[in-house]
């Protein structure tokens, strides 16, 4: 405790409004105790305000892939989807969340996507089938993607109840959410949920595009 | 059986033939079953490996066209829109563009959303549940299944991901017996999807129809899992093999055993047919072969008995000039030899070479040829003076004049008769069927004949002959009884100065006296048997008895007396003779001896035959006798007849004048008769020449007898000879012959042979004017004594 404690204080000070904001530090692992990435750890409060945070997120398409795998979003925020890539490529979503298709383009799409639905939506491209990419739309500025060592940070969450949603694009159950409280103190919660291996879905090699 | 070549060549061409023939097939029936079951095992391994691959392959296809299908936007659209008719009917028309015969979607927890089979459903749990647990932990999967319809399929089950799963879609493709009779093209085995209903089996889809299809599932229960089996089905054997699908359902792989044999079996077929047209061609060739073995074989062999029967006419058939052609040829040679030698030997033995007719052993196999009860005559022919021919001119000559006179006698036959030559000059004749008449115009035929002169070498010469003739049956029933006396009968002619004699003219069965006489002449010596008669011979000059011939007399205790013409022939040919006269001689020396002692003065004439004047020991034993006696070798006459001279003159000669050196008197007897000539006797160192008794008889009234006998003392005479005539039976001839100068006479008319006892007296009283002399002389000798 002391240094380590005292540097995190700071740094919650610093960068929450007020300054009685609180932060959760969250590890997510499997049963077995595997970190698991891209796991969405999304706290939404009971019942009560929720403050806009309509930042612009961008899912690229890079080196035929879509980045990133997982993106979390408040409900209401547009997505731009540059693409990067010398070629065309068709996105599109089936999802109920958000269903839109953005026919064979290249560069920036004329428009960005507002996903203004909670939910979730898999985003997928016609002309590549491999490529795959997640939004989480949540009703909630509180959130934080697991990095690949299991760990999320949430900062700036005002003291209070919140309820706990934990979601992975390849979740095995839907887990039931939670009731956690906030305090000032930085809480940590050590979650565990079951996750199916990615599967890498074939792809040919590069160079096949360019003929 | 086997006793025929050409079986034995047949049996065992064909024989071999099939003993190889039978391994053959053995080897290849018992190789053909092992090759028919590893192909079995073989093709029944491939053919599952085939087959598997081929489901896998086709599972792939199905795989990729499910893919393509299940990645269509428009599809997933469908799906994920949830819209059910635009997915039913998206279905449809997806899977007639892959050619499924049936489709599927399901939800991700695994309830139907569309059917193709089932258009108008509610929700349903999907059918096949391992295959969607088997795809949620593999991304996909695929299996066999029967459907609603009642057919098998083959499921094919994928994800649709947009990109996330969002439903299966399970496409199903017809496994029926189209499919497996498809299998079947591709494989090679009969392809059959049983399911197990209970203690059955069902079967869903089979490349094999009617009662194969039908017997299937109760043979099945005899097939485990995994390991291949035969089975039969339906009166076929199918080795088989199970490869289980799911719990109940598995796939039957069959190959039919009767297929895989069908080429071996034709094979077999071909091979039996090779095997036997091979042995029929094989036994037909050697029958053939054989034949061309054995018929010649055959002909020789037959050839072989001709000769062997005695047949050398025939030649051995001329063969193809192979080992047995080679053969006939030798045989052929061999048969012209044998049969040249045989005619040679043939000759040698029945044909007398130097005149070239048949000889004594032809002449015995004629007349034994001659049938049974059959009468004839033999007739035997010696030639007067031969032997003096011979010498005189040489044995070419001689030998010439005998063939030419066989050629004579051999164009007098008839076809039946036959002459032979015996030995010397002497010739047999065999006449068949003919009496003494016939005979007896025959024998005068042939000495006709001979008296023709016989021209040899530019010399006419004269040959006289005599004949004795047996007849058969009476005067003997073999040939060498009837030869021997024919013989006698030739020497009682010739003795006799006749041309011919039967021997039954000549003694009754004389053959068998002197057979037994013969015998018994050794003993009669011994025995003193033998006795010496004396016939006086007469002086005619004086008129006394000056001398006598010694005569030998038999006096056999059982036939009585024996005339010398009874056995001295034989002692003669035997050789007895040579101690016949030595004893006469002994006898008649001492006998002499006693005489001269008693006053009594006579030359004793002494016979000496062939044989003896050629003995070398005759001349020492005379000398001996007559310096033993004190003799003197004047006071002894030898008589020799020509015909003794003529046996070996030269050697004759030498003892005669040996015999005339001792001082002995030697006396040519039975002159005449034989072939001498006066010149020639004067050569002979003789004193004597007695004129034989032919001559004699009838001298006083035969005027050419008279001729030849007053000729012959004449020329006597001129050679400084005296002349003794034999054979004087009358007073006529005595005084005849006292008339013309003969010196001595001797014959009956003055006295017969007598004993030598009876000599003295005898002498004693004959004749008046020399009585008295004699007389005289006797008495001073008696007083001498």
């Amino acid at each position: 405790m002391t240094r380590f404690h005292a540097v995190c204080l700071a740094t919650l000070l610093a960068f929450s409004g007020p300054l009685w904001a609180g932060s959760l530090e969250a590890y997510v692992a499997t049963q077995a105790g595997t970190p698991v990435g891209d796991a969405a750890v999304v706290v939404e409060p009971i019942p009560g305000f929720v403050p806009g945070n309509r930042a612009m997120a961008a899912i690229e398409q890079r080196d035929r892939e879509l980045n990133p795998y997982l993106t979390i979003v408040q409900k209401g925020t547009a997505i731009e989807f540059p693409n990067r890539d010398p070629f065309k490529h068709h996105l599109y979503s089936f999802s109920p969340a958000k269903t839109f298709e953005i026919k064979l383009y290249a560069g920036k799409p004329v428009q960005p996507i507002v996903f203004d639905k909670a939910g979730e939506v898999a985003l997928g491209c016609n002309v590549h089938d491999w490529m795959e990419a997640y939004v989480l739309v949540v009703d909630s500025p509180y959130f934080a993607k697991t990095a690949s060592n299991g760990r999320a940070v949430i900062a700036n969450v005002p003291p209070g109840r919140y309820r706990l949603r934990l979601w992975h694009p390849r979740q095995k159950k839907e887990l039931p959410p939670r009731e956690i409280g906030i305090g000032a103190a930085p809480a940590k919660l050590d979650l565990v949920m079951d996750v199916a291996p990615r599967i890498a879905k074939p792809r040919p090699p590069a160079d096949s595009d360019q003929y | 059986m086997f006793r025929s070549l050409q079986r034995r060549i047949v049996i065992v061409f064909v024989g071999l033939l099939t003993l190889v023939m039978a391994l053959i097939l053995v080897l290849v029936t018992h190789n053909n079953g092992r090759i028919v079951d590893s192909e079995m095992a073989r093709e029944l391994e491939a053919g599952t490996h085939v087959f598997k691959l081929l489901v896998e392959q086709n599972q792939r296809q199905l795989e990729t066209a499910a893919r393509v299908l299940s990645a269509d936007f428009a599809f997933r659209e469908a799906i994920a829109t949830q819209d059910r008719p635009t997915i039913q009917s998206v279905i449809r028309n997806h899977g007639l563009r892959i050619g499924a015969q049936a489709m599927m979607v399901i939800s991700p927890d695994g309830q139907l959303i569309a059917d193709t089979q089932h258009a108008a459903a509610g929700p349903r749990p999907f059918p096949f549940q391992s295959l969607l647990s088997v795809a949620e932990s593999q991304g996909k999967s695929n299996g066999f299944g029967q459907m609603r319809d009642g057919k098998l399929y083959q499921i094919i089950l994928v994800p649709v991901q947009a990109p996330k799963l969002i439903a299966w879609v399970a496409i199903g493709f017809l496994a029926d017996d189209k499919w497996a009779r498809d299998l079947y093209g591709m494989t090679g085995l009969a392809v059959s999807v049983v399911q197990r209903s209970g203690a059955n089996s069902l079967v869903l889809s089979s490349s094999l129809d009617g009662p194969k299809r039908i017997a299937l599932p109760a043979a099945l229960r005899q097939l485990p899992n995994d390991s291949p089996q035969a089975l039969q089905i339906a009166d076929e054997s199918w080795q088989s093999v199970r490869l289980p699908l799911d719990r109940d359902t598995s796939v039957v792989l069959q190959r039919s055993i009767e297929q895989a044999e069908a080429p071996y079996r034709s094979l077999q077929k071909i091979l039996w047919s090779i095997v036997l047209a091979g042995i029929v061609i094989f036994a037909l060739g050697s029958v053939m072969l054989a034949r061309r073995i054995v018929k010649p074989v055959n002909q020789l062999a037959a050839a072989a008995r001709r000769i062997e029967a005695g047949d050398y006419a025939e030649p051995v058939p001329s063969l193809p000039p192979d080992e047995i052609g080679q053969l006939a040829t030798s045989f052929d040679r061999m048969r012209e030899r044998v049969a040249s030698r045989e005619q040679k030997i043939l000759k040698l033995a029945y044909q007398d070479t130097l005149t070239g007719l048949a000889n004594r052993t032809r002449l015995f196999e004629a007349f034994e040829q001659l049938p049974a009860n059959s009468r004839g005559a033999i007739a035997i022919l010696n030639l007067d003076r031969f032997a003096l021919i011979n010498n005189a001119l040489g044995h070419p000559v001689g030998d010439r004049l005998l063939s030419e006179i066989g050629s004579r006698l051999s164009h007098l036959l008839s076809n039946t008769d036959l002459v032979a030559r015996l030995w010397g000059d002497e010739f047999a004749f065999l006449l068949a069927d003919v009496d003494r008449e016939a005979a007896t115009r025959f024998a005068e035929s042939i000495l006709a004949n001979l008296r023709e002169p016989v021209t040899v070498d530019g010399q006419r010469l004269d040959v006289g002959a005599s004949l004795g003739l047996a007849l058969y049956p009476q005067d003997g029933h073999d040939a060498a009884t009837l030869l021997r006396r024919a013989e006698f009968a030739m020497v009682a002619a010739k003795r006799q100065h006749k041309n011919m004699a039967f021997a039954g003219d000549i003694g009754d069965g004389p053959q068998h006296e002197q057979l037994s006489l013969i015998g018994e002449m050794r003993e009669a010596i011994a025995r003193q048997q033998f006795l010496v008669y004396y016939q006086p011979k007469l002086d005619l000059a004086s008129g006394k008895i000056t001398g006598a011939e010694a005569l030998i007399r038999w006096r056999h205790p059982e036939r009585g007396l024996i005339p010398p013409i009874r056995f001295i022939p034989f002692a003669e040919q035997t050789g007895f003779i040579r101690e016949i006269t030595p004893w006469l001689l002994e006898n008649v020396i001492a006998q002499t001896a006693r005489w001269q002692e008693q006053g009594l003065s006579i030359v004793p004439s002494i016979n000496l035959s062939a044989l003896d004047l050629l003995d070398p020991g005759l001349i020492d034993h005379v000398r001996r006798l007559i310096d033993a006696h004190g003799l003197k070798a004047s006071r002894i006459c030898l008589e020799i007849t020509e015909s003794a001279l003529m046996e070996d003159p030269t050697l004759a000669l030498a003892h005669l004048d040996q015999l005339a050196a001792l001082g002995l008197k030697l006396s040519i007897d039975d002159y005449g008769v034989g072939q001498a000539s006066l010149a020639y006797l004067k050569t002979l160192p003789v004193h004597e020449l007695k004129i034989d008794r032919a001559f004699v008889d009838g001298v006083a009234d035969s005027p050419r007898n008279a001729a030849i006998v007053q000729s012959t003392i004449a020329l006597c005479h001129a050679l400084g000879l005296s002349v003794v005539a034999e054979g004087v039976e009358t007073s006529n001839e005595l005084d005849w012959l006292a008339s013309h100068q003969c010196d001595i006479a001797q014959g009956y008319f003055i006295a017969r042979p007598m004993p030598a006892d009876e000599l003295p007296h005898w002498i004693a009283s004959y004749g008046v004017p020399e009585t008295a002399a004699a007389q005289e002389d006797k008495e001073g000798v008696a007083e001498a004594q």
